[in-house]
């Protein structure tokens, strides 16, 4: 029922962000083909964000990346702001709209940060029964991003069952996060691989890349504050040969953000891994 | 809904133990590594807070800014899905609780709200002018910039190194702030009350310069001679360089 957007080339991103917008911009240094923002940190702001906001969007092609929709709180969703996000996202022209499968607000409080779901059936139920009502009220699809996590709780199944499940009942698409899975896996000790193999990769219409730091021998945190390390590469690599489809992908720097030159040496990295799992079986003549 | 009680309990018990640092046990959980959620989420709070209230944090010692940002977190359930506008909740938490931080610190309340307002005047939605003011300064229609605030303060929170404030300076302070259109920066300029009721009168419609001194002088039962006439035009003409008025 849902109608599945037109890509074209736009194919490698990157999460804009204040901290670099002005020299982004001002500079040829940096050249993604698209631009991720978060609604949460545009809707409503004037001045002269609002400026800097407008240039890029001028530019480039937007991808929209939610924080606070908390599609696995058991408080009700926030269909006010939702709204928001709707006029936002019709506003700005934006290709996609993500979000993550997690909570950020529980007894009528934001948290402003990703909490596990509990690994249960009800919470299968509650998700997909929400993702529905979210999908209808947007009147687009949306896709959920496997999020990083450092404790599991109260599991009644895997996490791998558990995203099976909620992909199985309800009609979204699944933004697939290579590093998150990487994280996860270092975390909770399986291979990141199988997992994947265990993905249901056709419903995977975003990709998501970017750094993270291990603060100790059996934990890794997920904070988008240091460059993509070999392994993630070479997990996008896989991923990207299975997939065997062009899907955009977007590099995540929050933190600690490097020179440019830096951030657009990890564009040219992820393009040619795409290049490299595509052209031969797409372009192969050209 | 299709949560059962227990995944909605342990949801809750997770996310209180965010809040508040108080970990009840929740099956299945690592015990090791839970503690990370915890510090995430509090330092989101507090690197918003800290940003937003830079002049507090550098009044307060560290201790009080700690306790109270602690305090809030726990006992306030934050309502706005965006984070950047979370510190205005801080300043009605802190109102409406009136902690003894505020007897040992009388104008902190009025400190945060200066602060927030900057923020608040920074990001606002943008307004348009419906008007635009060109030509000779004592004749043509003065238009206030709407993207201004008139605020009032007994404390000097705008004027005075926090650290140095004390209950001698209570009194009357009045000030304009306002968004430059180009640069988007924020301003702020002290008024005097006759100066305050001149700008109100003036965000109520675009008038001329003698309109405006006549009519804010007879407010105040005053009769305005050559020297009031010569302030307002020094005023003015400051306030059009710094694009107060337009
Ligand atoms: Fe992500």
């Amino acid at each position: 029922m849902w109608r599945r957007q037109m890509w074209g080339e736009l194919m490698t991103g990157i999460g804009f962000r204040k901290d670099f917008a002005e020299e982004f911009l001002n500079s040829e240094i940096l050249l993604p083909d698209f631009i991720e923002v978060a609604p949460e940190n545009w809707i409503g702001v004037g001045g002269y964000w609002k400026k800097q906001f407008q240039q890029a969007l001028d530019r480039y092609p937007l991808f929209v990346h939610g924080l606070s929709l908390s599609i696995g709180s058991p408080d009700p969703l926030d269909l006010a702001f939702l709204k928001k996000v709707k006029t936002f996202l019709h506003d700005t022209g934006a290709r996609i709209y993500s979000e993550h499968l997690s909570y950020a607000k529980c007894d009528n409080a934001h948290l402003y940060d990703l909490l596990p779901i509990p690994f249960t059936r009800d919470a299968v139920k509650h998700v997909s029964e929400r993702v529905h009502q979210v999908q209808e009220l947007l009147q687009q699809k949306i896709a959920l991003e496997i999020v990083s996590y450092y404790t599991p709780v109260a599991p009644e199944m895997t996490e791998l069952e558990f995203i099976n499940e909620i992909l199985n009942t309800s009609d979204c698409d699944l933004l697939l996060d290579v590093n998150n899975i990487y994280v996860n896996s270092f975390n909770h000790k399986y291979d990141p691989y199988t997992f994947i193999d265990g993905l249901p990769l056709n419903r995977v219409s975003y990709i998501h890349m970017a750094g993270h730091q291990k603060v100790s021998d059996d934990l890794i945190i997920d904070t988008h504050g240091q460059a993509i390390i070999d392994p993630v590469y070479r997990l996008f690599d896989y991923a990207r040969s299975k997939l065997q489809r062009d899907v955009p992908v977007l590099l995540e720097r929050d933190f600690n953000i490097p020179e440019l030159k830096e951030l657009q040496e990890e564009l040219d990295h992820l393009r040619t891994i795409r290049k490299n799992a595509i052209y031969p079986k797409v372009y192969a003549t050209a | 809904m299709q949560l059962l009680e227990t995944t909605r309990s342990h949801q809750s018990n997770l996310a209180t133990y965010c809040r508040t640092g108080e970990y009840t046990s929740i099956p299945g959980v690592n015990e090791k590594h839970v503690h990370h959620y915890r510090r995430l989420v509090y330092n989101v709070i507090d690197d918003t807070l800290r940003s937003a209230f830079p002049l507090t944090v550098n009044l307060l010692k560290s201790k009080e800014w700690n306790d109270t940002v602690q305090r809030f977190f726990s006992e306030h359930p934050c309502q706005s899905p965006q984070v950047w506008t979370m510190p205005k909740e801080f300043y009605t938490y802190l109102d409406e609780t009136q902690p003894k931080l505020l007897k040992k610190y009388p104008f902190l309340l009025e400190l945060i709200w200066f602060e927030w307002l900057e923020v608040e005047l920074y990001m606002m939605p943008d307004k348009e002018s419906e008007f635009d003011g060109k030509g000779e300064l004592e004749t043509d229609l003065l238009v206030i910039n709407p993207e201004h605030i008139l605020q009032s303060f007994t404390y000097p929170v705008h004027l005075k190194n926090a650290k140095f404030i004390t209950v001698t300076d209570k009194g009357n302070y009045f000030l304009v702030m306002h968004r430059l259109p180009e640069s988007g920066k924020v301003e702020f300029t002290d008024l005097s009350p006759f100066l305050v009721r001149m700008l109100e009168l003036l965000s109520e419609q675009p008038s001329t310069s003698d309109d405006l001194t006549s009519r804010t002088a007879a407010d105040f039962s005053m009769v305005p001679d050559q020297e009031l006439t010569d302030q307002v035009q020094v005023f003015i003409a400051r306030m059009k360089e710094k694009k107060l008025i337009l």
